[in-house]
């Protein structure tokens, strides 16, 4: 039988602080994103949409790749906070690959003509999408615990393949959507300096957002255990 | 080592051979199968029309589509069978009957599918009036996209097994993981009737490396994932 216990960990100690963080940093990265980065060449102002789609595509991947992390450690250790990281990644991770293509289909229509064409990026991202909606809804068909841990578990190793998958994509296909700009094989980033910054600082803001979601999220998933815990007692 | 690999090849193949015993004897689910990928093909020839039908990817995607629901139908038919008569309880008890379970009840899906893809193959390439340029590569794709299919559809119908919504659940979580594979095999088959050779390789690759990666991830994982 599991045991659900809400071991005061640092990461709960840490949320407030990580909650002021985040605001700070992502205030910052919203100055330099709209007033000190330059315009792009071709593009002009609407490239400054990159500051918030490029850190939530990240967001996305490292969601999922917790969400995997979690549920290796479920399966492993059968501990009931893997699950609740799991889940709490999961939401996230659909919140932000839904933002993802909200925010890509707004860039797309005035460089592209389109709001959404067929484009092995945008395909396989949304395709990432449905996944882990039907990851959050096999879950929610399930009412033992372990079972249903263990079911989204699976699901979380299994689904991970996509990541690589939907990033990979532009170069196996012929692809409308541009190549990577900063992690790019055989060169450094191919950006102006003020810009690259600025899309730095955005994916640190995002990553602290993601930190301080997860660890809010978690906790209320560990209350939640633990209330389900006293249901059963 | 290989003792046990031996083994455990011999378990998978008890269970695909039981399965197909079972459906030589009552084919309901190779009928099922096949109705549906023959009825579908029709349908999508009528919705999409007589000259797009006719062109290499369109034709290869309808292909591919029907086979896909074909073997998700498959799947689901053949694991039901299992728990009509809690068939699946023996073989959770066996050791290595989990890993046996997938193993063989994915060489028994490929099976079918290939007899369907055979069946369905040929109707599309009369019913399409196609022109077949390069017949071994388009053997060589569909006979991997047959086996790049079934390990992610049974791994995702035995993990809906138990829930009373698996007939929802299946395709939902099963299509999404399964864009690559679709891809892959639909570029393949039109690359191979319309000539180009390279490409058809390159997509047949493709679907060898996910039809691997997945046997893999689901031997690795089935154990945990039966319950």
């Amino acid at each position: 039988m599991t045991t659900t216990t809400t071991r005061p960990v640092l990461t709960l100690r840490l949320r407030p602080w990580l909650g002021s963080m985040t605001l700070a940093i992502s205030a910052v990265a919203l100055v330099m994103a709209l007033v000190w980065a330059p315009p792009d060449a071709v593009q002009g102002e609407v490239a400054r949409v990159m500051y918030v789609h490029v850190p939530s595509a990240w967001l996305a991947y490292l969601a999922f790749v917790v969400v995997f992390i979690a549920s290796v450690a479920w399966l492993w250790t059968r501990a009931p906070w893997t699950d609740a990281v799991a889940v709490a990644s999961a939401e996230i991770g659909v919140l932000f690959t839904g933002l993802t293509l909200v925010q890509g289909s707004i860039w797309a229509k005035p460089t592209w003509g389109v709001w959404w064409t067929w484009e092995p990026r945008l395909l396989t991202t949304a395709a990432m999408f449905v996944m882990y909606v039907g990851y959050l809804l096999a879950r929610g068909l399930s009412t033992d615990f372990e079972r249903r841990a263990t079911r989204a578990a699976v699901l979380g190793v299994v689904f991970v393949v996509d990541v690589p998958i939907v990033h990979l994509s532009v170069l196996w296909l012929n692809s409308l959507h541009q190549l990577p700009t900063v992690l790019r094989a055989g060169g450094g980033p191919s950006l102006d300096d003020r810009m690259l910054a600025t899309l730095l600082v955005s994916v640190v803001a995002g990553t602290l957002i993601y930190a301080w979601l997860l660890s809010e999220r978690t906790a209320l998933e560990l209350a939640r255990q633990a209330r389900i815990l006293r249901e059963r007692l | 080592m290989i003792v046990a690999v031996r083994r455990s090849l011999r378990r998978a193949l008890l269970v695909a051979g039981r399965d197909l015993t079972v459906e030589r004897r009552q084919p309901d689910g190779l009928v099922a199968a096949l109705t549906f990928t023959v009825t579908l093909i029709f349908v999508e020839s009528l919705a999409v029309g007589p000259v797009e039908a006719r062109r290499p990817v369109i034709a290869a995607a309808l292909f591919w589509i029907a086979l896909l629901f074909a073997a998700i139908l498959g799947a689901t038919r053949s694991l039901e069978r299992e728990l009509e008569d809690d068939a699946l309880d023996g073989i959770l008890l066996l050791a290595g009957g989990r890993d046996a379970l997938f193993a063989g009840k994915t060489l028994a899906l490929a099976a079918t599918l290939g007899i369907v893809a055979l069946a369905g193959g040929s109707l599309a390439l009369v019913l399409f009036d196609l022109t077949v340029a390069l017949p071994f590569h388009l053997v060589l794709g569909v006979a991997l996209g047959v086996i790049a299919l079934p390990p992610v559809v049974v791994l995702d119908t035995l993990l809906a097994l138990r829930l009373r919504a698996r007939a929802l659940l299946v395709p939902i979580l099963a299509l999404p993981v399964l864009v690559p594979q679709l891809v892959a095999a639909t570029q393949g088959t039109a690359a191979a009737l319309s000539g180009d050779a390279a490409a058809s390789l390159g997509w047949s690759g493709m679907l060898l490396a996910f039809a691997i990666a997945y046997t893999g991830i689901g031997l690795t994982i089935v154990p945990a994932a039966i319950e």
